[in-house]
């Protein structure tokens, strides 16, 4: 049941995070490799607000997301707006660049040690035998429920239809004259918007050091490639699935001889990609609008 | 007054004259067919006047208005609807998203005009002899009524200029007539038409006037039979007879 739950609390992250890059992917078609970054930024300024600045914790969760948004509008304006017309992997290796430039200014602005938004102990509650935190709690139905929003802007309104639309063609939805590439820059700063979430998230659960960043995105690498490249639903499913695959490869004792060290967790999501662009490069829920 | 005037446009990509000095007016109304071989920039064109390529040189003029620098949202706004050689629709939509979506991107004084949302709909449907497919994704669809709901959706979704790409390529015999038969619908609501094709006797039967395109080039505009009967045509498509 622990596993059950730690698998919760690790894959709403995930899905976070894989939500907004699978709605990227599958309108632009590119590679955003400085996503970790922008997660852990969306953090840190939460943290710097509440930590240092004492702004509430409200306050300062609102002033990360709109910091995660106004960073996604630059990265896209200047890192990948002029580049992906051009050839769609270009981003790739601009992306790559922002990546070690963002990496070097978060270890300058806020240093290698560990910073938490909630430093200290965490009241915890036990259900059906697994011990979870209140704040952990609040974080997960807080990843459901925005998960039912963006569910319910999807598939039941006006604006969803025209992001289905532009997404599987957009020169078609461009010539009924929906307007692309602002719902390019609009789908963008949206998963700009959930990274810094998912950076907010980890600053309160546990604590945020820029090394992070790197396995942040492989994880949501892995869970769109297994999820179908450009399948929202697709993406936040494997998400899910990642992050509870995570949590039984070390918390089993395997064949009751032996357990696999923690540090090798990382690896599932790595495997992951390997095994699907093996086996079923399309996916699990291959989407027909967008294949690599 | 022209609905659509193109004066002298030209375009130069990576140094190729893709498009040279092509001016032609289309009446309101009309149906104009654009002919010519493979390559010889008819595609290109429709690009220029849809706004997914920008002219090198001169402009275009839609009801008076330059739209030359227009982006191509802001010209279907204005009236300008393609319908795509391989296809605009949306194939993991239903067929009634698909034509949802294209009535909610309509600017909203033409929104105000049209029936109810779901009305609209079904009209569109009715008109592509599509609405027992309604529920269907448009994906599952064979290519000609792909078609058929893509001209259909077009006309609802308040277009006055159509540009059909090979609107008989991928589509059976059968279909084919039920495409002509659209189209005649579109003429029959005084739509202006301008259509690529490859299918002669097709494009004899429907349009007004036929322009034909060669190496980017208008070199011959005339009545559907005086084009078919002129050396140029022939010219065009078989090269020059050595022995003349």
């Amino acid at each position: 049941m622990q596993l059950l739950v730690n698998g919760l609390i690790a894959g709403s992250l995930a899905a976070l995070i894989a939500g907004g890059l699978a709605l990227v992917y599958g309108v632009l078609g590119v590679f955003n490799l400085a996503l970790g970054q922008m997660v852990l930024f969306g953090g840190y300024v939460t943290w710097w607000l509440h930590q240092s600045v004492g702004l509430p914790l409200s306050l300062s969760i609102a002033g990360g997301i709109v910091f995660g948004g106004v960073l996604s509008l630059f990265v896209f304006e200047v890192f990948i707006r002029p580049f992906y017309k051009h050839h769609r992997f270009l981003p790739l290796v601009t992306t790559i660049a922002l990546s070690m430039i963002l990496d070097g200014v978060l270890l300058l602005l806020f240093e290698e040690r560990p910073r938490s938004i909630l430093p200290g102990l965490k009241n915890t509650v036990q259900i059906l035998g697994a011990y979870i935190s209140m704040v952990q709690v609040v974080m997960i139905v807080l990843t459901f429920l925005l998960l039912c929003f963006f569910a319910y802007v999807l598939h039941s309104t006006a604006f969803g239809r025209k992001i289905h639309a532009v997404v599987q063609n957009d020169h078609a939805a461009m010539s009924l004259g929906i307007r692309a590439p602002m719902m390019h820059t609009i789908i963008f700063v949206v998963s700009g918007v959930l990274a810094a979430c998912g950076g907010i998230y980890i600053g309160i659960d546990t604590s945020l050091t820029p090394t992070l960043a790197f396995s942040l995105t492989i994880k949501a690498y892995a869970a769109i490639i297994a999820g179908g490249k450009g399948n929202f639903w697709g993406a936040i499913f494997c998400a899910y699935l990642i992050a509870f695959l995570e949590q039984i490869v070390v918390g089993v004792q395997w064949f009751g001889m032996f357990t696999v060290p923690a540090g090798y967790q990382q690896t599932v999501a790595l495997f992951v990609i390997i095994v699907f662009l093996l086996f079923r490069p399309n996916g699990m829920f291959a989407s027909a609008s967008r294949r690599a | 007054m022209p609905i659509l005037s193109l004066a002298n446009i030209g375009l130069t990509i990576q140094g190729h004259h893709i498009l040279n000095g092509v001016s032609f007016d289309v009446e309101e109304g009309e149906v104009v067919g654009l002919i010519g071989p493979n390559g010889s920039g008819k595609t290109t064109l429709f690009n220029v006047l849809s706004g997914f390529l920008k002219p090198t040189e001169g402009s275009v003029t839609f009801r008076e208005d330059d739209i030359t620098h227009l982006i191509p949202s802001k010209r279907a706004q204005l009236g300008v609807g393609r319908v795509f050689q391989h296809f605009g629709i949306f194939r993991e939509m239903t067929l009634e998203d698909n034509v949802r979506v294209a009535l909610e991107a309509m600017p909203k004084e033409l929104r105000n005009d049209m029936g109810t949302m779901e009305e609209t709909v079904r009209a569109t449907l009715e008109m592509a002899t599509l609405l027992s497919h309604a529920k269907q994704k448009a994906g599952s669809l064979s290519g000609g009524q792909m078609r058929l709901l893509e001209i259909a959706r077009t006309l609802k979704s308040g277009k006055e200029l159509f540009l059909l790409d090979e609107p008989t390529a991928g589509v059976s015999p059968k279909m084919t007539h039920q495409v002509a038969d659209i189209i005649g619908a579109l003429k029959k609501e005084k739509k202006t038409v301008l259509i690529i094709e490859h299918d002669l006797p097709f494009i004899a039967q429907i349009c007004d006037r036929v322009v034909v395109l060669d190496v980017g080039q208008v070199v011959l505009s005339g009545k559907p039979d005086e084009v078919k009967k002129s050396k140029e045509l022939q010219e065009v498509y078989f090269g020059a007879d050595p022995t003349t």
